[in-house]
């Protein structure tokens, strides 16, 4: 932990001020000379054969430029990796789900564009549909995706230990099956793109896009354009949630109704289509089995997972293979067995979600944890002290733990909460649950991997960062500018973050797993010690002194012991400009290279640093004749290594926990038996608002990540990994009930009541 | 077509802004079928942008002025003009004072934004069989003043909704005013509800119960108007009967509330709406009582 002066300090974030007076430019309010509208029209069946699509009538309507459908593209299918490319830009066909885009309009303006898609006319030949795992894993089931043998598009099976002995030598063994349901993503801002294709074929895509290196691949490779003629820009973007990583329907039609029109196009799709037919969280069946010793030490795990997950494989393998990865994680669990299935449905796409699969994991084992520790009378708070992860420990898996403040954000939630008063004294039907959680601080995939920074001194002594990151809104400008100034003796305010343009830097892999902090944040760590490595030679040669006697820090380069002997950053930086017309640009590139790409058939490996973690403890008010809960506090902690920014890091667990508290309470796609989703507006699928979030109380135990930047580590993402574990258990503290299905419904709640008044 | 598309942008009408209320009547009966009144407009763009309703001609109330007052005297009681805002009535000192169970019912409506814009006239149009404004007016047994071109005429809420998102109102009828008979002493109210998923979101079931009790206890008169538990807001007539002339008690309002329950026909999740009719009308009463003492 170091003596920081802009790291660690509650900044106000750089583009609060646009934001907060409505003036940020989102790509839905872009607009250029001779922009065209797009629409696209959706399949009405949830699985059919397309027999014929007539545009002719759709091309003849005044106004329209252009039509286009599948057929327009030349016939490469898109997935995360290519082995798992299984979905045409536009349905090619066949529809495979209710919402699949079949036909894209180009029109002077959105209602000609609508009035087109009417004229659109679609001969289908409507299939069975497979709406649920168990009917898709059915023997003789009939496929989703035609060209496969079966419906599971994706299986593991790990095993770490002797699980069988294991269980053997186990004093207390407890299994239960938990289940939960498809949600939508839901952001704020819709999937919304501007595309422009210029005379010499070069594309611009100015996107709502969460990591537009991945839409860049896919774009090229489902185009068939090379990548130096796609020119990624990012305005501002209103929140992501893992929705919005790869290229979908309506970036490529966007991009192709440009091409073929020769006019930018502009693509917003409404929220109704969004939370109907765009990414949504698997629907999940997960056994888990949990073997303990009589004070409570984990022995054993195993654990079958069944996700359901739509018409397209998305990042499913990487999807299971996280639910097996994370039963290591935060707890020593020495031995683990797992399999999983991925399996194809008829229903819109399921990929990643803010904290992933992992989500899922933490709730049967958290809810499993609290159910074994009331069987054998250990304590809760107890029992996950006892089996927290420590300092240097190695998972059974592989994984290594190089700093782990666990065990005190375990302390801590439970002391603010008031956990040992609350069992002296109790309030009915009030209760108090807690849940941990990890994830890693970035992770490889296949492709690219590494980030890169520059950093532009300007003349007046402030400076223009350029990243390969993208603000999403999680605050990655604000504390990478924050790493610049610290590293330059500068102000939060003398720095400034460039346009992300993949013309001008090469882009991130993608925003996921909390990378940026770490990854991001190393590489402009790096670029801004590049750049003070330059003023510093300058400034020796003028202060006579060796470059490591050096130190940058407000505004000034002095001499460490010595600070009478000082020049002014800006004295330093024109000697450089002026004097030796030597301009100065820092360059940084970082990488973990020491870890290992996940391997989805076993399981095994290191495949991060900066292993994050998360206790969280919720106290809940349950109403006993309405089954409604209120969540009455939220008690969240972090070891996030070295906060870079307080406040921004309180957001993210306030938002986390919010936001998973929706799939804990809230949310559930609800489809008809054709495969419609019914609750396809914010009328109808509720997520948590204002009015649901609960009195936060933040924690951040401070560690020092020896890989990340000032010791930092990720933790956006993870900060909703424990939420439904531990609002789960805070219900059953208040009222006994266990719930095992998602959400938590006042109906399953009065259930559980009813069923404990009748002695069951 | 996908049901999904089916929030699209505005289709294509005539905008007409009529001065007065008998052009606007005019307009009304000229366009039979095809015209439909704007108010706050909370219900009824959504309802075109879900292609619900294609009207050729909108016709708005808002250029006729002095239709959304506030009035009361001990007379006439409360008169309402049809376009006063979910926002003026429930911040309405003289609401919140004399008849509170319409303030909360007008301050739960969606969010400020909506509520500035929605008006009560308008929520009891749109029919809607969960608005939240009918419960409260049930229990306040408000009139509807109708004018039209053949003149005006007062019609009972109780028999103004016909059906979920239909009215007895005759082309060329416009609502122009709600009538609330002034209260007797020792008079209370209250409106409970619960929302369907989150705390902002459409009611899943209210309650509004208006109750008078005598200095001995006894219930002189009792109206319980409920929301969103059959294809219209209705009256539970056989509770109120329960509690009638009879000594108000925690047992006879237990069974006040579970009659009202019993007179309950809802469509999705019956069960758990009728139970909660229960629970909400139960404890309303109780409030209500408790504050009469």
């Amino acid at each position: 932990m170091g003596d920081y002066a802009v790291v660690g300090k509650r900044v106000p974030r750089i583009d609060a001020v646009p934001k907060v007076t409505g003036k940020a430019t989102y790509a839905g309010d872009l607009v250029l000379p001779g922009m065209l509208h797009g629409k696209l029209l959706r399949s009405p069946y949830a699985h059919a054969e397309i027999v014929h699509i007539d545009t002719r009538r759709a091309e003849k309507l005044p106004g329209v430029r252009a039509v286009i459908t599948g057929k327009d593209f030349p016939g490469r299918n898109i997935g995360f990796m290519k082995k798992y490319s299984d979905r045409p830009p536009l349905a090619l066909g066949k529809v495979r789900y209710v919402g699949e885009a079949v036909a894209a309009v180009a029109a002077e303006d959105e209602d000609t564009a609508e009035q087109a898609l009417e004229l659109i006319s679609v001969e289908y030949k409507e299939l069975p549909a497979v709406l649920t795992a168990e009917e898709a894993m059915r023997e003789g089931a009939i496929l989703v995706n035609e060209g496969k043998s079966r419906n599971i598009a994706a299986e593991t099976k790990f095993l770490f230990g002797d699980v069988e002995k294991a269980f053997q030598e186990s004093d207390y063994v407890r299994e239960e099956t938990f289940r939960t349901q498809r949600i939508s993503i839901g952001f704020i801002e819709p999937h919304a793109v501007l595309a422009s294709v210029d005379a010499s074929g070069k594309v611009t895509f100015q996107g709502s896009k969460q990591s537009p290196y991945i839409t860049m691949r896919h774009l090229a490779y489902g185009l068939d354009i090379p990548l130096n003629k796609i020119r990624m820009i990012n305005p501002y973007i209103g929140g992501a949630f893992s929705g919005k990583h790869d290229a979908h329907d309506l970036d490529f039609a966007a991009v192709m109704l440009s091409q073929k029109t020769g006019r930018p196009v502009r693509i917003v799709v409404s929220q109704s289509e969004i939370i109907g037919s765009y990414r949504q969280r698997h629907s999940k069946e997960m056994w888990l089995k949990l073997g303990v010793k009589k004070d409570g030490t984990l022995v054993a795990a195993d654990c079958r997972v069944i996700a359901e997950g739509g018409a397209y494989l998305g990042v499913g393998p990487l999807n299971i293979y996280l639910i097996g990865v994370f039963l290591n994680l935060p707890y020593r669990l020495p031995n683990i067995r797992y399999e999983a299935y991925r399996v194809y449905t008829n229903k819109p796409i399921c990929g990643a979600v803010r904290g992933q699969s992992i989500v899922v994991c933490r709730y049967g084992f958290e809810s499993l944890l609290d159910m074994v520790a009331g069987d054998i009378g250990v304590d809760r708070v107890d029992i996950r002290l006892k089996n927290a992860i420590r300092n240097g420990d190695r998972t059974a898996n592989g994984m290594q733990v190089d700093t782990s403040g666990l065990t005190e954000c375990i302390e801590r939630v439970a002391e603010k909460v008031g956990w040992e008063e609350s069992r002296k004294k109790k309030t009915p039907y009030r209760g108090i649950g807690f849940a941990c959680g990890s994830l890693p601080s970035g992770s490889r995939l296949g492709g690219h991997f590494g980030a890169l920074a520059s950093v532009n001194i300007l003349e007046d002594g402030t400076a223009v960062l350029h990243h390969g990151g993208t603000e999403l809104g999680q605050g990655i400008d604000t504390i990478m500018a924050q790493m610049v100034a610290e590293v330059l003796g500068l102000r939060a305010e003398d720095v400034q973050v460039g346009i992300e343009d993949s013309d001008m830097v090469t882009l991130d892999p993608g925003m996921f797993a909390d990378r940026a902090t770490f990854w991001t944040g190393n590489a402009v760590k790096a670029a801004a010690e590049d750049a003070r490595r330059q003023l510093a030679e300058v400034a020796a040669e003028a202060l006579q002194v060796p470059v490591e006697e050096l130190e940058f820090r407000d505004r000034q380069v002095c001499v460490r012991n010595n600070p009478e002997k000082s020049l002014a950053f800006l004295s330093v930086l024109r000697g450089a400009m002026y004097g030796l017309g030597m301009p100065i640009i820092g360059r940084g590139t970082w990488a973990a290279r020491d870890i290992e790409l996940p391997d989805f058939s076993t399981g095994i490996g290191n495949f991060a640093h900066g292993y994050e973690f998360i206790a969280q403890a919720v106290e809940v008010e349950v109403d006993p004749e309405t089954g409604r809960v209120k969540v009455l506090r939220a008690v969240l902690s972090d070891d996030a290594g070295q906060p870079i920014n307080p406040m921004l890091l309180d957001g993210q667990q306030e938002g986390g926990f919010v936001f998973t508290k929706g799939q804990a309470l809230y949310e559930e796609c609800i489809f008809d038996e054709r495969g419609q989703q019914v609750n396809y507006s914010f009328m109808d699928y509720k997520m948590p608002g204002v009015m649901e979030a609960p009195e936060f109380e933040n924690i951040h135990v401070i560690t020092n990540d020896p890989y990340g930047p000032f010791g930092a580590k990720g933790a956006g993402e993870a900060s909703g990994i424990p939420a439904l574990g531990a609002i789960a258990n805070a219900v059953h503290d208040a009222t006994g009930v266990r719930i095992k299905e998602l959400p938590i419904t006042p109906e399953k709640i009065l259930e559980g009541l009813r069923v404990q008044k009748g002695g069951k | 077509m996908s049901v999904i598309l089916n929030l699209r942008r505005l289709p294509e009408f005539t905008y007409l802004a009529p001065k007065t209320l008998s052009e606007a009547s005019n307009l009304l009966q000229k366009y039979q079928g095809k015209a439909k009144l704007l108010a706050g407009g909370t219900d009824l763009l959504v309802r075109m942008k879900e292609r619900w309703v294609v009207p050729e001609y909108v016709i708005s109330l808002n250029k006729i002025g002095d239709l959304d007052y506030i009035r009361h005297d001990e007379k006439e009681g409360l008169r309402l003009g049809a376009l006063a805002t979910h926002q003026t009535v429930a911040n309405s000192s003289l609401i919140k004072e004399k008849y509170r169970l319409l303030a909360e019912a007008c301050g739960k409506i969606a969010h400020p934004q909506v509520r500035n814009r929605g008006t009560v006239g308008g929520n009891l149009c749109n029919a809607c069989p969960s608005a939240d404004t009918a419960p409260p007016l049930l229990a306040l047994e408000a009139q509807l003043k109708l004018v039209s071109s053949n003149g005006e005429k007062l019609v009972p809420l109780s028999e103004f909704m016909s059906g979920p998102f239909t009215t007895i109102l005759k082309e060329g009828e416009i609502l122009t005013e709600i009538q609330v008979p002034d209260l007797p002493p020792r008079a209370a109210g209250k409106y409970l509800w619960l929302s369907k998923i989150t705390e902002i979101d459409e009611t899943l079931v209210g309650a509004a119960v208006l109750m008078t009790v005598s200095s001995d206890g006894i219930c002189q008169q009792v109206r319980i108007g409920l929301g969103s538990v059959d294809q219209t807001p209705i009256r539970a007539a056989k509770a109120e009967a329960l509690l009638q002339g009879h000594k108000v008690s925690p047992k006879l309002i237990n069974e006040a509330a579970r009659q009202a329950a019993g007179e309950t026909k809802p469509r999705s999740r019956p069960e758990y709406r009728r139970e909660m009719t229960e629970v909400l009308v139960r404890r309303s009463l109780t409030q209500v009582v408790k504050e009469l003492d």
